[in-house]
């Protein structure tokens, strides 16, 4: 028996996803969105944290009501499994068999306390692929580190890197980490499926999502490695494009504030910039480095009196890069992304409709889209226990008043 | 793993990650630069010790074969297509049009080669209104909606200070790749993967792209932590020789952290042992039913800050293991290159250069073992220009005396 297979390249693959919060949930996202069928496990006590933290429907907090749960698990059939519950275990295991795939995201060593980790599961699965997901990975003196990618970020060196030279560090957006990581583990596990495919050979992924973040940081670390300067946070300074920075534009009525990112990244892109600004055109970088502060100056007295619109307009047609800073309801009205359809409407059981991204490349000839929306908690557990597993209703009763369920 | 497949890499500095992340897993990458070296050559940092030579450059090129190739000659367009004879991937990041010029749009080359999975990295995407905007790191980050959400609420928003929207965007593009390669098991044909950097930006934001879409409230910058409805809640404490990253707040999802650096606290005697009553997990709700006392958390974190602004970093990080805190330091590039996790992992590839010289990058992205054994990874540096010319081109049935006329034509 089965679950409704998806369609697209990837259908009769078989994840089991017990990870939780954003780096190992995003993974399984993008596999559902090729077809794959996509079981997210989760705990019926320890609620996932993406199911707890912001942008909530009309922003009132629950856990059936955040967009972060809904985006990164859209396309997934939901089961809560207690794992400390041996009944639960067992549960597990008979879907290991029926899974390719595995990821999971517990502190190192959780799931060898259960004799779920990946030795043991090979055992019941040779040719298993699975992909363990955490901060700092699976082995070293500090792979016990708890925490979320904001953590993360701390470690990686994205929180140090991102601020003003005068101040401490501001930090990214949230759980930075969360956000290389998934592309790499992605990338292997459809490695490590073609291999398996060829060759019958199993394979183990030991990600340690820091080490992802750090290939984005390459550079400065091979820098410093090799008798190099160690990189310091510099605001939006860039020595190779001067001006490069945020200016404020004329607000409108319903904004608080308003801004344009500007870079010019050649002489030719300095010329046009400064024929509009009113500023001396033939300065070269290494001047317009010296006069920073007054260059700057200027730009900001230009875009202080236009809107950020017009501005990243008036910009763009002279070739200079720029782009007004998008908030989130400009960014549900740009005509780029709605072009090529980010956004997707999807029905929700509990607020009719919600929004989730799309995939995220547009192919030819087998574009991915969300199957389904993401499951309510413990949706689909009647299904797969019975359908899938084909539990009897006893079983099933007896597997609910052990506590495996809920 | 990927081993049986060839990837002809056509990127600048814009698209190069992505043909780096498939050489790790086991293909054949060759880097294919105009005869005046790519102009990712071009990009910071440069070698302290070799004034000129890109760091970038060799970062992401380092797993690759190099050659070179004048795609604005008839005859280079040629080679070209003989290259792609033997290839499964074409990865490009040239601004949308140039290839269109050149009369190698995805089109026409797959026409030619159906089985190519052609993969094309840009700011904005191929099509649309914007597919012919300048692109750039910042004004990626700031059209998929991070950049206003990140920074100090009191000055301008903020980006990372090394770039990094095209990594995202080349890091996607590999995923999309290997997509297509299964989609290729299924049809026997290759297609068009088309990735937009603003998009990679839009899902960096921790779903926060979607507020408005959802009736939520825009999310607002906040130096150091977040802000929540207007007000400021710090995620980051002062210590001894710099800062960490401190999270402590009652709830269901975090609280019992919250009860382990009471437990740390006490022990220290920093707080009266009476705390240890109190559970952070139950406090918000206990506190909305006014049944806990309001000054009490604020208490808990100002004798938190008291506590860890006199130790380390590292001592700070000894004690968050031991106690289980949600509490990390902030590191430095400096504490990078030192870092003992780091070293234990192997992290650190010493590579031998083309001339001869040994030098330290990071990597591998990801631990892999396959069939039980250690995935082996490749120390190949990064290509010199045109390096593996005659090579690569003998490899595809170009003689000596072709070689010669391509070079003599400055065709290579």
């Amino acid at each position: 028996m089965t679950l409704p297979e998806g369609t697209g390249p990837l259908a009769g693959v078989n994840v089991l996803d017990l990870s939780w919060i954003v780096a190992g949930p995003t993974v399984g996202r993008a596999l559902t969105d090729y077809g794959a069928t996509v079981i997210r496990v989760e705990s019926p006590s320890r609620v996932d944290t993406a199911r707890v933290v912001a942008p909530f429907h009309a922003d009132e907090p629950g856990v059936e009501n955040s967009g972060l749960y809904v985006n990164v698990n859209a396309g997934k059939w939901g089961l809560t499994l207690d794992l400390r519950i041996s009944e639960a275990q067992e549960i597990f295991r008979r879907l290991v068999v029926w899974a390719d795939i595995v990821c999971e995201s517990f502190t190192a060593g959780v799931l060898s306390r259960w004799q779920l980790d990946e030795p043991n599961l090979r055992r019941l699965k040779p040719d298993l692929i699975m992909l363990s997901s955490t901060l700092l990975g699976q082995t070293g003196p500090y792979n016990q580190v708890s925490g979320f990618g904001s953590q993360g970020a701390g470690m990686a060196g994205v929180q140090d890197l991102t601020g003003w030279a005068d101040r401490p560090p501001a930090g990214p957006y949230g759980p930075y980490t969360d956000y290389p990581a998934p592309r790499f583990s992605l990338t292997a596990l459809l490695a490590a499926l073609d291999h398996r495919n060829r060759t019958g050979e199993g394979v183990f992924i030991d990600q340690a999502q820091a080490e992802g973040t750090l290939q984005l940081l390459a550079p400065a670390l091979i820098n410093v490695k090799n008798g190099g300067p160690a990189l310091e946070r510099r605001g939006n300074d860039d020595p190779q494009m001067t001006p490069h920075g945020v200016f404020p534009c004329r607000r409108t009525s319903d904004r608080s504030e308003s801004w344009v990112a500007i870079a010019v990244a050649s002489d030719e892109q300095w010329r046009a910039l400064a024929e509009v600004i009113g500023a001396n055109p033939s300065l070269t970088i290494g001047e317009r480095r010296e006069q920073q502060a007054a260059i700057e100056a200027t730009i900001s007295n230009w875009t202080a009196q236009r809107s950020a619109a017009d501005a990243e307009e008036a910009l763009q047609a002279l070739g200079v890069s720029a782009h007004r800073l998008s908030n989130t309801e400009d960014a549900a009205n740009d005509p780029q992304l709605a072009h090529r359809g980010h956004f997707h409407r999807l029905p929700h059981t509990l607020h009719g409709e919600t929004t989730v991204e799309g995939p995220r490349y547009l192919h030819s000839e087998t574009p991915g889209r969300p199957q389904r929306p993401a499951p309510l908690y413990g949706e689909h557990n009647r299904q797969i226990l019975s359908e899938l597993l084909g539990l009897s209703d006893e079983e099933i009763e007896h597997l609910a008043a052990s506590g495996a369920l809920s | 793993m990927l081993s049986p497949y060839r990837v002809i890499d056509l990127t600048d500095e814009r698209g190069v990650l992505a043909g780096q992340m498939l050489a790790d897993l086991g293909a054949d990458v060759i880097q294919v630069e105009p005869p005046s070296g790519s102009s990712g050559r071009g990009v910071a940092p440069f070698f302290a010790d070799r004034p000129g030579e890109s760091i970038y450059w060799a970062a992401y090129t380092r797993g690759k074969r190099g050659v070179t190739c004048d795609l604005e000659q008839p005859r280079g367009r040629d080679l070209l297509f003989r290259l792609l004879e033997s290839a499964d991937f074409l990865f490009e990041s040239s601004d949308v049009g140039r290839m269109a010029a050149l009369g190698l749009d995805e089109e026409s080359v797959r026409e030619r080669f159906p089985q190519l999975i052609y993969v094309s990295i840009s700011a904005f995407g191929q099509t649309g209104p914007k597919a012919h905007y300048a692109g750039s790191d910042l004004a990626i980050w700031a059209a998929g909606t991070p950049l206003l959400m990140t920074g100090d609420d009191d000055r301008a928003p903020l980006r990372v200070s090394q770039p990094q929207a095209w990594g995202h965007a080349a890091a996607d593009a590999a995923g999309g790749a290997m997509l297509a390669l299964h989609a290729r098991h299924q049809s026997g044909r290759g297609q068009h993967v088309d990735v937009s950097a603003q998009v990679s930006a839009a899902q960096s934001t921790l779903a926060q792209v979607l507020a408005y879409q959802l009736g939520a409230s825009e999310p607002e910058r906040f130096g150091g932590g977040i802000k929540v409805r207007g007000q400021g809640l710090r995620g980051t404490a002062d210590v001894a020789d710099g800062y960490i990253v401190l999270l402590m707040a009652p709830g269901p999802a975090v609280g019992h952290f919250a009860n382990h650096a009471v437990r740390w606290l006490v022990d220290i005697g920093a707080i009266d042992a009476g705390m240890l009553d109190e559970d952070m997990v139950t406090y918000a709700d206990r506190l909305a039913a006014g049944q806990a006392n309001p000054e009490l958390f604020p208490r808990l974190q100002e004798n938190m800050r008291a506590a860890v602004a006199s130790r380390t970093k590292q001592e700070m990080l000894d004690i968050s293991i031991a106690y289980d805190l949600l509490l990390v330091p902030v590191l430095t590039v400096a504490d990078l290159a030192e870092s003992p996790q780091l070293e234990h992992r192997g992290f650190w590839r010493d590579i031998e250069h083309a001339d001869g010289r040994i030098v330290t990058y990071p990597g591998p992205p990801l631990q892999i073992f396959v069939g039980g054994e250690p995935f082996g990874y490749s120390h190949r540096p990064p290509p010199t220009l045109g390096q593996h010319n005659a090579e690569i081109y003998a490899e595809i049935g170009v003689d000596a005396n072709e070689l010669e006329q391509l070079n003599e034509a400055g065709t290579i």
